[in-house]
């Protein structure tokens, strides 16, 4: 059978988008809409905005890549796509490393693609905690059209790989909650490289779905612009200024309505450079940051984790008790660094690389972090509570045991100095000696709750609809607006309330256009 | 993301202690291996590289007192022992240190090509098979969804934008 032609979508740049390349000197524009970032949020609201006829322009820091841009180099990939090349630190005892996406289409170019409505027990608690009376019952169409658009699905089984067979396996021999993991793609073929960018296609990322969306409505996008500020009269936002890389030109947005849709990590920065001041205080407060442990299981049989669709499950056994597993293929160079191995060593561990079965999971974490503007460049502060560390210890240990009885015959963990795991005996004794928090390796890509929504000014940064509390025309669409940890992977509850407050912006359109 | 060059002491440092690192397989790649760690660090931020490039000349000062010359000049063994010195870490930042060594090498290393091969590695030609199939497979599917995502369907249905501005104007 003949090849089809390269999807529409995967097409050289579109018109519409325009990049340094394009921009030779200063640069005034004037729109109604300014969004501010171009990832789950911003490029959500700025679709749904732009085809209600407002003419929205969106500033992306970093540059524009198509498809055919991901390539298999997995270094290149990292230091093209990932924010300073994916060594961010969250500063604490022990740091923890996250990671952001920088490009057109934000983190949702990097991310797994799990897709999952905000579970209803964490919806309550906005309810109750953040007076959002009613959110649970907006967000339900809201979820709807997102996964519509983005092509929520389960994964074809020809595309799950061993490794998430041999997770399966384990969890049913435990007789433990396993489910198929639902994620916006359409027929991902396992290439098993959406941490890099995927690059067939199939994963449906705000790069390939909300951002063609709002250009075929008329959205115009310049990449590579790093927003400095925020223009203000008194309280109210009348714009942005920012900077083209490499040249430094300016580029200034003249809008009746400015959106800051550039993650929890740099939102509350870029308000707080710009001189907002939240009368709760809390602006870069109340991080949290799901923090993501890994194990390394080895087995006598080819497991090439590399072949097959990424995080196909996930083991739910104990989501009640914040942790969520998952098999999370990786190429060795990102497992060898993980490593405390080398020389030799090393080449003896790597050397059974394809027997490698790397397993993650996620904890709602209890901790709050923060985010602070030092010389306007936002820095993270996060400290990994004792309690959480003991829930990522059970969850080490429960997740071992499933491994084990999946077939593993060595299990390497994620703490300093630890000695390999031989048996289920071995995970289980893992409980008899708390590790401290200080002593764990900890990685996240799950940024929230920075500039959080809340009925109470006092308490919350922006309201119910991400609208910054004390401000005028200035509103928030990022995960920065969570209240709280959801403990499950936060994209789709990013894009359903961007649809949601985007619908509010409509309905009020008569305000924000005068 | 900006072009990052070593230093000659920081290449030195770094050059000598691809035995230390990397499995003896990949002793014959350390230009390329050294090469490699500058387009990583070239991406990350300046504070991280400036840190990383003094505590590489730290490195290399500090075994003068131990073996009367500097890192970079010692004999196998002498640098096997020294590193392991760091990586005990008579202080948490020697550790710290040792360990991003370690992070960043071993990264570098593995990105060879060479090293991608001996571990089986080949995503290559994985990406094109499976590209290929979903785009014979599954043609039907990808076309209907990029249609879906672009076909009008509006979150306000019969409400527009375009027209409050008219009857504004109006």
């Amino acid at each position: 059978m003949a090849v089809a032609r390269p999807a529409l979508l995967e097409d050289a740049r579109p018109p519409g988008v325009l990049t340094r390349h394009d921009l030779h000197g200063d640069t005034v524009l004037d729109a109604d809409v300014v969004v501010v970032g171009s990832g789950a949020g911003g490029a959500t609201l700025a679709a749904e905005l732009a085809e209600a006829g407002f003419d929205v322009v969106i500033l992306e820091e970093g540059p524009y890549y198509g498809t055919r841009d991901f390539t298999a180099d997995t270094s290149a990939m990292v230091r093209q796509l990932y924010r300073d090349g994916g060594a961010t630190l969250a500063l604490g005892n022990p740091p923890v490393m996250y990671q952001e996406g920088r490009a057109v289409g934000g983190s949702t170019v990097i991310n797994g693609g799990m897709s999952w409505r905000t579970p209803d027990k964490v919806l309550a608690r906005w309810e109750r905690e953040a007076g959002l009376a009613g959110i649970a019952r907006d967000l339900e169409p809201c979820f709807e059209r997102v996964e519509r658009r983005i092509h929520v699905a389960p994964m074809d089984e020809d595309a799950i790989g061993t490794d998430n067979w041999l997770l399966k396996r384990g969890a049913d021999a435990k007789g433990w909650s396993i489910i198929g993991n639902l994620r916006n793609q359409s027929h991902c073929v396992g290439s098993n490289r959406c941490a890099f960018g995927c690059p067939t296609g199939a994963k449906q990322s705000a790069l390939v779905s909300y951002v063609p969306r709002a250009l075929r409505f008329g959205a115009r996008i310049y990449a590579d612009v790093r927003v400095d500020r925020i223009m203000r009269h008194g309280k109210r936002a009348t714009g942005v200024i920012g900077t083209v890389a490499g040249s430094g030109h300016r580029v200034a947005v003249r809008a009746k309505l400015v959106v800051a849709a550039c993650g929890a990590i740099h939102t509350p920065a870029l308000l707080a450079r710009s001189g907002f001041r939240s009368p709760s205080g809390r602006i870069g407060h109340n991080l949290s940051m799901h923090p993501n442990v890994k194990v390394v299981a080895i087995f006598d049989e080819p497991v090439t984790n590399w072949k097959g669709a990424h995080q196909a499950f996930q083991v739910r056994q104990f989501q009640d008790q914040g942790l969520v597993f998952a098999a999370v293929g990786m190429p060795p160079s990102i497992l060898a660094m993980s490593f405390p191995h080398r020389g030799a060593a090393l080449g003896q561990l790597m050397d059974r690389y394809d027997q490698m079965l790397l397993a993650g999971m996620l904890c709602e974490d209890t901790a709050t972090g923060r985010v602070r503007a030092i010389d306007g460049r936002p820095q993270a502060f996060y400290q990994l509570a004792e309690a959480d560390a003991a829930n990522l210890q059970r969850g080490v240990a429960l997740l071992s045991e499933l491994l084990f009885a999946a077939g593993a015959r060595r299990i390497l963990l994620p703490f300093h100095g630890a000695a390999d795991l031989q048996s289920a005996d071995d995970a289980r004794r893992l409980l008899d000696r708390p590790i401290p928090a200080r002593g764990w390796e900890v990685v996240t890509v799950h940024m929230m709750g920075t500039a959080a929504m809340g009925r109470d000014r006092s308490r919350a940064v922006t309201d119910a609809f991400g609208f910054v509390h004390d401000a005028d025309r200035l509103m928030v669409a990022d995960a920065s607006l969570f209240p709280t940890p959801i403990g499950v992977n936060p994209m789709e509850t990013i894009m359903a309330l961007a649809t949601r407050n985007a619908g509010h912006v409509i309905d009020h359109a008569r305000r924000f256009l005068s | 993301m900006s072009e990052h060059r070593h230093s000659r002491t920081t290449e030195a440092v770094l050059r000598s202690l691809v035995p230390v690192i990397c499995p003896p397989e990949a002793h014959a790649l350390a230009g390329a291996i050294v090469a490699h760690l500058a387009l990583t660090l070239g991406a990350s931020p300046p504070l991280v590289r400036a840190s990383f490039a003094a505590g590489l000349v730290a490195y290399d000062l500090g075994a003068l007192p131990l073996h009367g010359r500097r890192a970079r000049h010692l004999s196998p063994e002498a640098a096997e022992r020294y590193y392991a010195l760091w990586e005990r870490g008579p202080t948490p930042v020697h550790a710290q240190l040792a360990r991003a060594i370690n992070q960043l090498m071993s990264l570098s290393c593995y990105e060879q090509p060479e090293m991608m091969e001996r571990v089986g590695y080949r995503p290559g030609p994985w990406i094109e098979e499976v590209r290929r199939r979903r785009l014979t497979v599954h043609r039907d599917d990808v076309r209907r969804q990029e249609a879906q995502v672009l076909a009008p369907d509006p979150l306000r249905p019969g409400v527009s934008v375009r027209a409050h501005r008219r009857e504004d104007r109006g």
